[in-house]
């Protein structure tokens, strides 16, 4: 995916910060050496590089953030959100905090092994490198840092009705860097619900390299509910991965709502017969935002079946990218491909750029795409004036419809209710007459 | 109540009305009729502020208030009320949303307070009965997916609700079968009352049948050429529109 022009070299403050973290790291050394060696290797983005051609890294670049330290993030204080599960799970800057988590309570048949200690073979798996697309690179970073790999394992059989909520908080005085990585192994027809929850602690500007990496045995379900909240400052870049394996079914369920500029990279293998992925999502990009969303689904095997169904908003300078793509491999008869990329642009200094896409190598497959971008229904907005409301109020109730479509998707009440209210406390900022 | 004159109003420079005056009095109801393209939804889209239409002389006056200074919302919590010939589908806002939010700003202009849910609940479900609508019809989105019948429906549902002083009426016997325009007509007249003017706009004689109007007007053009009383209208059906804007030209 590399674009012509040669990677930008890694600023020296990242192979500091590796080499000051390496005796402390656990798992095997020459593992994590060599992931580092190919974050080296990869570097920044060119500036041309394809897969940044709308979002520009030089202003994370430059920046300077502290290595996370063990002893500080475990003894700093945590201010926590409401319970969005039954059992939690949380990290500060990547390190988990065993007395804020309920190490205790977790669903029977369901797992945590931290990916230290001795070498075998679910560690191995656990600091893998995803491979490909623009975030390979920060993956790779991840798997050369990241202090408390959590591998969450569910039982074949075991389905989990419980939700585990995870909590990533990025915390400190001074701007600092963190690699949380969350990896979930479900068994044949396992099943799991998970909440990936971002959140920071104001002011600073950290940044986040996330990665959430999910293999889903032969008819696994997993619901992954994906909060991103961090504070208007942070940056947030994130690899989820997902191999599928035959009948099983993912759920993303995703809200991109935090963060100063914020990159979500999703790569999802349908590589079993009938295996399933949905895909939806809510953005806002209002103050000066930068969200960039990438979805990729490649249907690899018989009677594939995705959907990509992401709405977003655009205010005041903020800027969007949405880039949702679908690929038939051949032989991959009988897949149905959904792709749906519906754009609101609320002030005339807002920027959405979407672009679905299909590439299709079999014969035999449903496909369908669109992507609308435009501003609110003039007619709607007079019809709801001409009734006696505001026209604030009008407006409002526009976005809210707009946004409530695809979040009536997420079949968690508490997290639907909780983005509803975000929305809320922003319907202001959004409403803002816009020079 | 509502005193138009001379009023002209164009769309870019197309001008549509040209010089249109209208009295309408408290508890009188009009009948204004014309062929296509005569200006009759121009007319009613001026009167409640539709984007896109431009007053370049005249006056509208509604109850002594200057009615075209007014922004839309303002005008419908004064009381005016415009049934639409197509009214929009807005999906994901909700019928009892809508019907909520307009109550309470209408309410809060007459100095009335909020309804609470259960008074709220208890005068629509009085009013869909009456419009015989399904309580399903709350849930929905508004308008969404709605039959042309039911989008007329809804539309008097609402002005039903919201007891304008003056109610406007675009084509809303257009595309009703003879059970719906029944029960249009039987909601529009449940709202006839002394102190409330109804002006309906239609292509047809037939609305008439259900609705008796006090006064029909002719807009040909632009202008309103003649007015009379009911019998007017019998006269348009028989013999067409020709005939008056001939003895307009005459005159």
């Amino acid at each position: 995916m590399n674009g012509p022009a040669a990677p930008s070299p890694v600023p020296a403050q990242y192979r500091e910060a590796f080499e000051a973290a390496r005796p402390s790291l656990r798992g095997a050394p020459a593992r994590r050496a060599a992931a580092f060696a190919r974050f080296a290797e990869l570097g920044f983005p060119a500036a041309r590089e394809e897969a940044w051609k709308y979002t520009s890294l030089r202003r994370l670049e430059g920046r300077r953030f502290a290595a996370a330290g063990r002893e500080a993030s475990l003894a700093r204080p945590l201010v926590l959100p409401g319970a969005l599960g039954t059992c939690r799970l949380a990290l500060a800057n990547g390190f988990l905090r065993p007395e804020l988590s309920d190490l205790e309570r977790l669903p029977p048949g369901l797992r945590l092994r931290s990916a230290g200690g001795a070498e075998d073979a679910a560690e191995a798996t656990a600091l893998r490198i995803p491979a490909g697309g623009g975030t390979e690179r920060f993956a790779a970073l991840n798997a050369a840092l990241s202090p408390d790999p959590l591998l969450i394992e569910v039982d074949a059989g075991v389905r989990c009705a419980d939700v585990l909520h995870v909590v990533v908080v990025a915390a400190g005085d001074a701007p600092t860097m963190s690699h949380p990585r969350l990896v979930l192994r479900l068994g044949r027809g396992a099943a799991a619900r998970v909440v990936v929850h971002y959140l920071s602690e104001e002011p600073a500007e950290h940044f986040v390299n996330a990665l959430v990496d999910a293999e889903l045995a032969d008819g696994a379900e997993l619901q992954l509910y994906r909060l991103q909240e961090l504070g208007a400052r942070c940056f947030h870049i994130e690899r989820c991965e997902a191999v599928l394996g035959a009948g099983a079914r993912l759920e993303l369920r995703d809200s991109q709502l935090g963060g100063t500029l914020a990159r979500l990279d999703v790569h999802v293998s349908l590589a079993g017969r009938a295996a399933a992925a949905e895909l939806t999502g809510l953005f806002i990009a209002d103050g000066s935002r930068h969200l960039d969303m990438q979805l990729r689904v490649d249907h690899r095997a018989i009677e594939t079946t995705s959907l990509q169904d992401y709405r977003g908003v655009a205010a005041g300078r903020g800027r969007a990218v949405f880039n949702g793509k679908a690929i038939v491999h051949a032989g991959a008869q009988k897949s149905n491909a959904r792709q749906s990329s519906r754009n609101l642009l609320l002030s005339p200094g807002a920027e959405i750029d979407t672009k679905p896409e299909l590439e299709i190598y079999a014969d035999d497959v449903q496909c369908s795409h669109g992507a609308t971008t435009g501003q609110l229904d003039p007619a709607a907005l007079f019809y709801l004036r001409s009734r006696g409301l505001s026209e604030a109020a009008a407006r409002g109730a526009l976005i809210r419809a707009f946004a409530g479509a695809v979040l009536s998707r997420v079949d968690h009440p508490a997290l639907a209710a909780r983005v509803h209210e975000e929305l809320e406390a922003r319907l202001g900022r959004l409403l803002e007459p816009q020079p | 109540m509502l005193s138009i004159r001379d009023l002209h109003a164009q769309i870019g420079a197309r001008k549509i009305l040209k010089g249109l005056n209208l009295e309408v009095g408290a508890g009188e109801v009009h009948a204004i009729m014309g062929p296509n393209g005569s200006g009759k939804s121009t007319l009613a889209s001026v009167l409640v502020g539709r984007e896109g239409y431009e007053v370049t002389a005249g006056s509208v006056t509604y109850l002594g208030r200057d009615l075209l200074g007014l922004p839309p919302e303002e005008r419908a919590r004064e009381g005016v009320f415009l049934a639409f010939q197509y009214p929009v589908e807005i999906p994901g806002v909700n019928n009892a949303y809508l019907l909520k939010a307009a109550l309470n700003a209408v309410r809060k202009q007459r100095g009335e307070a909020e309804l609470d849910a259960f008074d709220f609940l208890a005068l629509i479900r009085a009013k869909m009965q009456l419009m015989q609508m399904d309580e399903s019809f709350l849930n929905r989105g508004v308008n969404e997916g709605f039959s042309g019948g039911e989008k007329k429906r809804n539309e008097i549902l609402q002005m039903a609700v919201l007891e304008p002083k003056l109610a406007l009426l675009d084509e809303t016997d257009s595309g009703l079968d003879i059970d719906a325009l029944r029960v249009v007509a039987n909601g529009v007249n449940s709202l006839r009352s002394a102190d409330r003017a109804i002006v309906m706009i239609t292509h047809y004689q037939r609305l008439l049948d259900y609705i008796e109007p006090d006064f029909v007007h002719v807009l040909s053009d632009g202008r309103i050429l003649k007015s009379g009383d009911k019998t007017l209208a019998l006269e348009l059906e028989r013999r067409g529109y020709d005939w008056v804007r001939q003895e307009a030209s005459a005159a």
